[in-house]
């Protein structure tokens, strides 16, 4: 086991059902800090199983999950709530947003809930909210916004508890090319700034522009691990 | 149609969402149950006797006679005469004094019957067995005497002083006797001297009024030798007896009941318009596979009915169950031998419960199959966009935990149904709130009757006659009452009949020697008497007379004739238009007006055992008087307390369930929002702590509304009590809410809301993440 590892997946194995075959199927992994990795796959090869694994959002079947010198596959329900507040961001496809907050209260959440003073929450939010170009939309709603920026509020709200760990579920699968372009940047950009990613896509030019190393998934299995030969 | 799709759909909706089946199953159990118990109680409420005397086949007149002077020959004769339709008899009858643990009892009319059943009069066994020996004894269970099978009782006034043991209880419709045994024992129970006597039973063609009642006895009279007859009793004095507290006890009977009506009604309607609402995503579905407008309908109906269906036919079932004990309890306050759930009830409830099923998914259904696919999947996903985000906002601002003010934010985003949630925890918070008004009241106006935390303990003189007051038999018992240690107070009386101008019936008076005003009698307006020629009175005796306080009136104690004022009405009710009159010994011409002591009333220090003090105080005064401790509370009571407490709890598991249906409802909902909480980090606690707060608001506005409507409830109800026992209302009995009380009955709201969202609350903490975020 690499001591340096921020992920460290061992035999990981997930069944949803008993008898049928397994999501994922005796996956070893190692993510180091800063990494940015893509995983990648066909429909139904357990990607984002995968990555709920990794974020404790689902327990594997057997195998152990260490993510940032936790053994999250062992925490009871609160502990994996706690560990994915402080360790943990999660942009999902279809943004899941809170409908009936505002942009600045869906971003305030995460901060809200794992303590920090209201404060040190606003000053976070509004400063994220700056920087990813929402500070006008504050008070907005998230119906009111387009694709791009809701998928932008998400970023916003999963950064907001600065974790060491940013998981991404095809987080340009519902943004036409353009700003699905943005937002792929926008990661690389976090990435460059040090932030430890792992990204799941469908799309190759996504994984090849913006990740350094691309994990091929085939009927749960790994079938390809491969670093980029020319760092971006 | 093709059934075939439809059952497929209905069926695989039932096991699929097996938690809304069971509380669909479960609201309609517990309502069917509640309306069941309910409408048992308000019929049986209704007309109580009569229907008790139609089934029991009561006795229009009862007679007694001397056998020395008629035969039995002679009497049995006297079911030919014309008019009369039915009778029983002759019974071998006596006059007995019983003894039960060292107390006399009163004087009690034991008859000989071979058995309960009879053409008139047929006695209800209520427990126990009937006399199969003798020294067995029935006893009627509406009298004063023992309270349990298997006790021994003592004929005093018998030769050798016969034993007795109780074996059961019975009801005579019209009070035929205080206790029944086997014909061969009567002989042996009869006192010394009292010549053998027998009772007759009689129904008539026309006994529905006192001047017909009497045109019968005369028959009677006359057709037997003359003094034979020794007594006769009408079936309307019963009646009379049994309205009274019948009358007192429906307002609360079908107050409860109401509020289990409109209740059962409101959440029913909730949950099934909420479970097929909660199903638009899956009747889109449905329609986008080729699913006719009626095949969707009929698909809803069916899978919102089954489980109905069972939840009426069982609840009916657990209604009935319910309601014997409590019919069980009502009985002899109505005065009759049993009650039953109708037959009606147990159709036109459940039938009434399917219908309104029906009804209230029919209407919902019928909007879902008039939608297109896209529109019912749609509308069955979250709620309207806009709704509530103004609480939201505001909430965000509040300082409170996260989960807390998105919870108490939450129900605005469905108002409907929030409503609906309130609705039912205020009539849940109504009932207990009401409950537990109407039990202080009951508490305070028995204590009221019974003086029983004034004067522990009661004493006087065995025998006829009273003592001289100054005497020396009562410097003996003042002696006794300053020696026995635990004596607080006490004050000597005297019992009498007063006569009234104007009043036809005498009316009721305690003279006290001395200064009787911590006695325990509740002021309802006015002052306690103090100095000669002042009194106190009932609101019988004000309604009877038509005087008020401050008005004088001359009343006469055998001979004398006395004027004294009115200056209190006090709370002693002794049944519609029975005057009563408190006063002092001299006001009423004391010793020389002949007033006599009966009996002294005790009041004992606080911590001081009342049993025992009473043992010592008998024993010090031996066997020329009686010692008694006062009885807490009277049957009457015991059986209301009862009641209230079972209706309450039944009302308030109604208004639970109601509350973790929509908060089910809405869990559903929600889920995917709940997903997105704990993603972000939301703990399984604050889950739990987010979703209990959604009915949180509701439950502070449905305190607020409950605590007036019921503190205006109980006092309609007890002053529809008081009306129908002839009494006012003292405030004691009436202002029974203290402000820290209200405070805390208030929660009774919050408490019914948390234990009724705890449960789903649980479900959302305890549901995936994963799988959560993958719901539509």
């Amino acid at each position: 086991m690499d001591a340096d590892a921020l992920i460290q997946l061992s035999g990981v194995t997930k069944r949803y059902d008993s008898s049928g075959q397994p999501a994922v199927d005796n996956v070893s992994l190692q993510i180091g800090a800063g990494e940015s990795v893509a995983v990648m796959g066909p429909s139904g090869s357990g990607k984002s199983t995968l990555l709920n694994v990794i974020a404790g959002l689902d327990r594997p079947t057997s195998g152990t999950v260490t993510v940032a010198g936790e053994r999250i596959d062992k925490l009871s329900e609160t502990g994996v709530a706690k560990f994915r507040r402080r360790k943990v961001g999660m942009i999902f496809q279809f943004f899941n947003l809170l409908d009936d907050l505002t942009v600045a209260d869906n971003v305030l959440l995460p901060a809200q809930l794992a303590g920090l003073s209201r404060g040190q929450a606003r000053q976070r939010a509004g400063s994220l909210l700056d920087r990813l170009g929402l500070a006008e939309h504050r008070q907005a709603y998230p119906a009111r916004l387009s694709g791009g920026q809701r998928q932008r509020v998400a970023i916003a709200r999963a950064l907001v508890n600065s974790p060491e760990l940013l998981l991404a579920d095809e987080p340009t699968g519902a943004l036409d090319t353009t700003t699905g372009e943005e937002i792929g940047a926008l990661l690389a950009e976090l990435n460059a700034a040090g932030q430890t990613m792992v990204l799941v896509t469908h799309n190759p030019d996504l994984a090849a522009r913006y990740a350094s190393r691309t994990v091929q998934l085939v009927d749960g299995r790994v079938t390809s691990d491969v670093v980029a030969a020319v760092p971006r | 149609m093709n059934i075939r799709p439809v059952l497929k759909a209905a069926s695989g909706g039932v096991s699929r969402k097996r938690t809304q089946t069971a509380v669909i199953f479960l609201v309609l159990l517990v309502s069917t149950a509640a309306a069941t118990l309910g409408l048992a109680l308000l019929a049986n409420s209704s007309g109580p006797f009569d229907r008790g005397f139609a089934a029991q086949h009561g006795a229009d007149v009862t007679m007694g006679f001397s056998s020395a002077r008629a035969s039995d020959g002679q009497l049995a004769a006297t079911r030919k005469l014309p008019g009369v339709t039915g009778s029983d008899g002759p019974f071998p009858a006596t006059e007995v004094t019983l003894a039960h643990a060292g107390f006399q009892l009163p004087l009690a009319t034991v008859v000989g019957r071979g058995s309960a059943g009879g053409k008139v009069d047929d006695l209800t066994l209520t427990a126990g067995h009937w006399p199969d020996g003798s020294g067995q004894i029935v006893l009627a269970n509406n009298t004063y005497l023992v309270p349990d099978v298997g006790q021994q009782l003592t004929v005093e006034n018998a030769p050798g002083k016969p034993k007795l043991t109780v074996v059961g209880f019975a009801n005579s419709i019209t009070n035929t006797a205080d206790g029944w045994v086997l014909p061969s024992q009567v002989a042996a129970l009869r006192p010394a001297g009292q010549p053998p006597a027998a009772e007759m039973l009689y129904s008539f063609a026309k006994a529905g009024t006192a001047a017909q009642v009497r045109a019968d006895q005369a028959e009677i009279d006359a057709a037997v030798p003359a003094g034979a007859v020794t007594e006769h009793e009408s079936w309307l004095v019963a009646k009379a007896q049994a309205a009274g507290a019948g009358s007192i006890i429906a307002p609360f009977v079908v107050a409860f009941a109401l509020i289990g009506l409109v209740m059962s009604v409101l959440i029913v309607a909730n949950v099934v318009s909420g479970a097929v609402v909660a199903g638009y995503r899956r009747i889109g579905v449905l329609k986008s596979i080729g699913f006719t407008p009626p095949q969707v309908v009929s698909a809803y109906l069916a899978r919102i009915g089954l489980p109905a269906l069972f939840g009426c036919l069982l609840g009916v079932a657990v209604g009935n169950w319910l309601a014997r004990p409590v019919l069980d309890k009502s009985a002899p306050v109505y005065g009759v031998g049993s009650q039953s759930v109708p037959l009606w009830v147990n159709v036109l409830v459940p039938a009434a419960m399917f219908a309104l099923v029906l009804l209230t998914a029919l209407v919902p259904a019928l909007r879902a199959g008039r939608l297109s696919a896209i529109q019912a999947i749609a509308t069955g996903q979250a709620p309207s966009q806009g709704r509530g985000y103004a609480a939201h906002r505001f909430a965000a601002g509040l300082r409170l935990p996260r989960p807390v003010s998105i919870g108490l934010a939450a129900p605005f985003a469905r108002p409907g149904r929030t409503v609906v949630t309130l609705a039912a925890i205020a009539f849940g918070a109504v009932a207990v709130i009401f409950a537990v008004g109407l039990d202080a009241s009951l508490a305070q106006a028995s204590d009221g009757q019974t003086h029983a935390s004034a004067v522990q303990v009661q004493a006087g003189p065995n025998g006829p006659g009273g003592i001289g007051l100054g005497g020396s038999r009562d410097h003996a018992v003042r002696a006794a009452l300053r020696s026995v240690p635990g004596t607080s107070r006490y004050v000597a009386e005297d019992f009498l009949e007063l006569g009234v101008p104007g009043l036809s019936q005498p009316v009721n008076a305690e003279a006290f020697a001395g200064n009787a005003s911590w006695t325990g009698y509740q002021l309802i307006s006015g002052h306690w008497y103090h100095g000669t020629g002042q009194a106190d009175v009932n609101t019988g005796f004000l309604q009877a007379t038509g005087l008020s306080l401050g008005d004088s009136v001359r009343v006469s104690a055998g001979t004398s004739t006395v004027r004294v004022r009115i200056v209190g009405e006090v709370f002693d009710p002794q049944g519609k238009d029975q005057g009563a009159m408190l006063t002092s010994w001299q006001t009423l011409g004391g010793s020389a007006a002949g007033l006599r002591i009966q009996q002294y009333d005790i009041g004992v220090k606080p911590g001081v055992s009342v049993p025992g003090y009473a043992s010592q105080l008998g024993s010090d005064l031996g066997q020329r008087y009686f010692v008694g401790t006062t009885a807490h509370s009277g049957q009457f009571y015991q059986i209301a307390e009862g009641l209230i407490a079972i209706l309450t709890l039944m009302l308030a598991v109604v208004a639970g369930l109601g509350v973790l249906n929509t908060v089910l409802i809405s869990t559903r909902d929600r889920v995917h929002d709940l997903g997105v909480f704990k993603a972000v980090g939301m703990t399984p606690r604050q889950v739990i702590a987010m979703v209990v707060c959604w009915v949180v608001a509701p439950a502070v506005i449905a305190a607020a509304i409950a605590i007036p409507a019921a503190m205006a409830l109980h006092v309609a109800t007890v002053n529809a009590m008081g009306q129908a026992a002839g009494t006012g209302i003292s405030s004691v009995i009436m202002d029974v809410y203290k402000p820290a009380e209200i405070v805390l009955l208030a929660l009774s709201a919050l408490v019914i809301a948390a234990i009724g969202a705890l449960l789903p609350a649980g479900w959302a903490a305890g549901a995936r993440t994963a799988t959560a975020l993958r719901a539509e």
